[in-house]
């Protein structure tokens, strides 16, 4: 236990001693929480719906009169109305014309788009260069019905005001979720999956360089004899996991605390991935560092069995496929949370770390689930960390070819 | 302390490569452990160390099982290696408490050898930054930072100066005369000579030669005669002895300066002696022959071949 902790002390200031980790740990951190505090400078109402006090909207500024874009159109029904074309179209000036001069105008860009109305449903619509955005047709559509409806009131006799305010009666409610919000949840579960997957194959192939740097500069045949592989491997992997929880925390940490200083300003809009609950955050603590863990120690294993960093992907790639496909099974299975697949994968050891926290978070899960689970998990991480070594032991001092994980598992079997 | 190594031996897959390997070495001697490339020492070597596990076969330590982890032991490996990028203190302090020191204790011994072996102006440097020699003689500290009962030396003048090597000399002979157990591996016989009172010689997974220097010395020269003579060329002196003196004595080797001539079975020195007066030569070297290692290993191993 004490030759761990040194094992464990000296890895770790490897990392905090590291200026590059350092730097991009203050820098991501840094850069967060600059975005989540740009709300206060910068006006993103148009984004967020959100003013800044005191602060000027341009989303309600008005362009100069002289600067409008000409818009013209021709009345063949008799059902245009100005006002509602003012109304739809705010940034634009509107002239009655010919038919004909409508799209000569445009031809010779003195007008940016003219429309001629031919019947009460029916519009033509001219165009010089159509913009990749163009929202003039949606928005003249709207008019159209607008005309229609308005007209087929005044020749009824009927109120259009009356008929408008009995479609669109305002509805009330008050909802009260008593067990999970899976609508809302689905955010956050899918991007802390996104974010373990990441902390697994970045620090899993940390641990793997780590591990093959000590064969590759030749310092392992010392430190194998100075002290018990198992020291080695679990201080290396651990160190690791340290050194991600506090990259990640800090990470976490600063958006959290910058989002709750911001969280008015960004109009609450943040809050499906940054208003996490305890149990979830919980749930992903210890679902995340057990499947951190669990593969930590494959890949300090896949990095005995190379010589050089360059061959780590030869090695870890088998493993790189099962996170990958747990990875993209987990996203997939979110939509289907308390279905049969995603039960299975959250009782596996190389899947519950993250299908397991996704269904505390958003289906239904029984406390015996959660224990039986995570309890698979810790007994499969050791029985990992115990392979991991024993692997990492015999693969010390093996240079030369890559090994095969099926022969190291051969020869494990015969020396054993 | 006496450590015994008996009959061991090791197999990788189907090939076994060391076939009965024993010896024996006790503190305050060196044993040089010697062999051609890939004869089994760092084998053997490293079955010591509990880096490899013998198929068969036992090592004792003051006749109970040897443990390396429950000894202060100081392995310089073959492979060479510590962290590049890593200060050279930092790491022996490292490698001290993993192997049971405490971190101030581990820092003072670090020094010291640090000290003791020229390269303390080096100790808050990054090792990549060191020459090859300095990287070496860093090795050789941290080796033995721990201040170990028992030193085992793979090859350790390789790549050291003359300068470095008569520093690695004086404290192997340091470490000699304070009383540790001292196994010592090298292919340069000049300085296995000069430490070691005990050899074992390992010639394709078995030792063809073990004992006391001094014993395998008398025993190599009984019988040898070196001759050089003022008058005749040394070519001229062996149809002499092939010829004239056939009977007597024959050719055994011939070095720079002399003859080394091996008596026949029945003819003694006193013979051989009056012969030489009678004859017409002008002894300029006449006397025992003492063979050097090298000698002794070139003739037991190419024998076995």
């Amino acid at each position: 236990m004490r030759k761990f902790v040194i094992v464990l002390k000296y890895e770790l200031k490897e990392y905090f001693s590291n200026k590059a980790f350092m730097g991009l740990t203050v820098l991501l951190a840094l850069l967060g929480v600059g975005m989540l505090f740009l709300p206060r400078f910068v006006d993103m109402s148009g984004f967020t719906g959100v003013k800044i006090v005191g602060g000027e909207d341009s989303s309600e500024k008005e362009t100069p009169e002289g600067e409008k874009p000409l818009f013209l159109y021709a009345d063949h029904a008799g059902v245009v109305q100005e006002d509602v074309l003012a109304q739809l179209f705010p940034d634009a000036v509107w002239q009655k014309a010919e038919p004909d001069a409508v799209k000569a105008s445009v031809e010779a860009q003195e007008a940016e788009a003219g429309f001629v109305v031919t019947g009460k449903t029916e519009y033509e619509y001219y165009v010089f260069n159509k913009p990749m955005h163009d929202n003039n047709m949606l928005l003249f559509q709207e008019a159209m019905r607008q005309f229609y409806r308005m007209d087929y009131c005044r020749q009824n006799g009927w109120n259009l005001e009356e008929v408008a305010a009995m479609y669109d009666v305002p509805i009330t409610v008050e909802e009260e979720v008593l067990n999970k919000d899976s609508g809302s949840n689905y955010w956050y579960c899918y991007v802390l999956i996104i974010i373990v997957f990441m902390l697994i194959v970045y620090y899993g192939q940390m641990i793997a360089v780590s591990v093959t740097s000590e064969k590759s500069n030749r310092a392992i045949e010392v430190l194998v004899t100075s002290t018990s592989p198992n020291s080695l491997l679990f201080g290396k992997v651990i160190a690791g996991a340290v050194a991600g929880v506090f990259q990640m925390g800090v990470l976490l940490g600063a958006l959290l605390i910058a989002y709750q200083m911001n969280r008015e300003q960004w109009g609450g809009m943040l809050d499906m991935f940054l208003h996490i609950p305890g149990s979830v955050v919980a749930a992903f603590a210890f679902f995340g560092l057990g499947g951190y863990l669990f593969y930590g120690f494959l890949y300090g294993a896949m990095g005995a069995l190379v010589s050089k960093t360059e061959d780590i992907s030869k090695s870890a790639s088998g493993l790189m496929v099962v996170v990958m496909v747990v990875y993209f099974f987990s996203l997939v299975q979110l939509n289907d949370i308390d279905g049969v697949a995603i039960k299975v994968l959250s009782f596996l050891p190389v899947s519950s770390y993250s299908t397991m926290f996704a269904r505390i978070g958003m289906g239904t899960v029984a406390a015996w689930e959660v224990a039986v689970s995570f309890l698979i998990l810790v007994l499969s991480t050791i029985g990992a960390g115990v392979l991991g070594a024993k692997l990492y032991r015999m693969g010390t001092l093996r240079y030369g070819n890559p090994i095969k994980l099926t022969n190291a598992l051969k020869d494990l079997k015969q020396s054993e | 302390m006496i450590l015994e190594v008996k009959n061991i031996r090791k197999s990788f897959g189907d090939k076994e490569v060391l076939h009965g390997v024993s010896f024996q070495v006790e503190s305050g001697k060196a044993l040089g452990l010697l062999g051609r490339n890939g004869a089994g020492k760092t084998t053997t070597i490293r079955i010591l160390m509990d880096v490899f596990h013998a198929n068969s076969g036992e090592i004792l330590l003051d006749g109970r099982q040897f443990q390396p982890r429950k000894h202060q032991i100081g392995y310089l490996p073959e492979e060479r290696g510590l962290y590049p990028k890593r200060t050279v203190i930092d790491q022996m302090v490292y490698l001290a408490t993993l192997r049971g020191m405490k971190p101030g204790e581990a820092r003072v011994s670090a020094k010291k050898w640090l000290e003791r072996l020229e390269v303390a102006e080096y100790e808050t440097k990054k090792l990549e930054t060191l020459s090859k020699g300095n990287q070496q003689k860093v090795q050789l500290a941290a080796t033995l930072v721990n201040n170990p009962d028992m030193v085992i030396l793979d090859e350790p003048f390789s790549g050291l100066d003359p300068v470095n090597s008569q520093i690695l000399k004086d404290v192997v002979n340091e470490l000699i005369n304070d009383k540790r157990l001292v196994i010592f591996s090298s292919h340069q016989m000049s300085y296995v000579e000069e430490f070691c009172d005990n050899i074992a010689i390992i010639n394709q997974g078995q030792v063809v030669l073990d004992g006391q220097l001094k014993d395998i010395k008398k025993e190599y020269s009984r019988n040898r005669l070196m001759l050089a003579a003022e008058n005749h060329t040394l070519e001229e002196l062996a149809r002499k002895v092939e010829g004239e003196w056939q009977g007597l004595a024959r050719v055994s080797g011939r070095k720079k300066e002399f003859l080394v001539l091996e008596l026949s079975e029945g003819a003694d020195k006193r013979a051989f002696l009056e012969r030489l007066a009678k004859s017409d030569v002008d002894v300029e070297k006449f006397g025992r022959y003492e063979p050097s290692l090298n000698d002794i290993f070139v003739a037991k191993v190419g024998e076995e071949e």
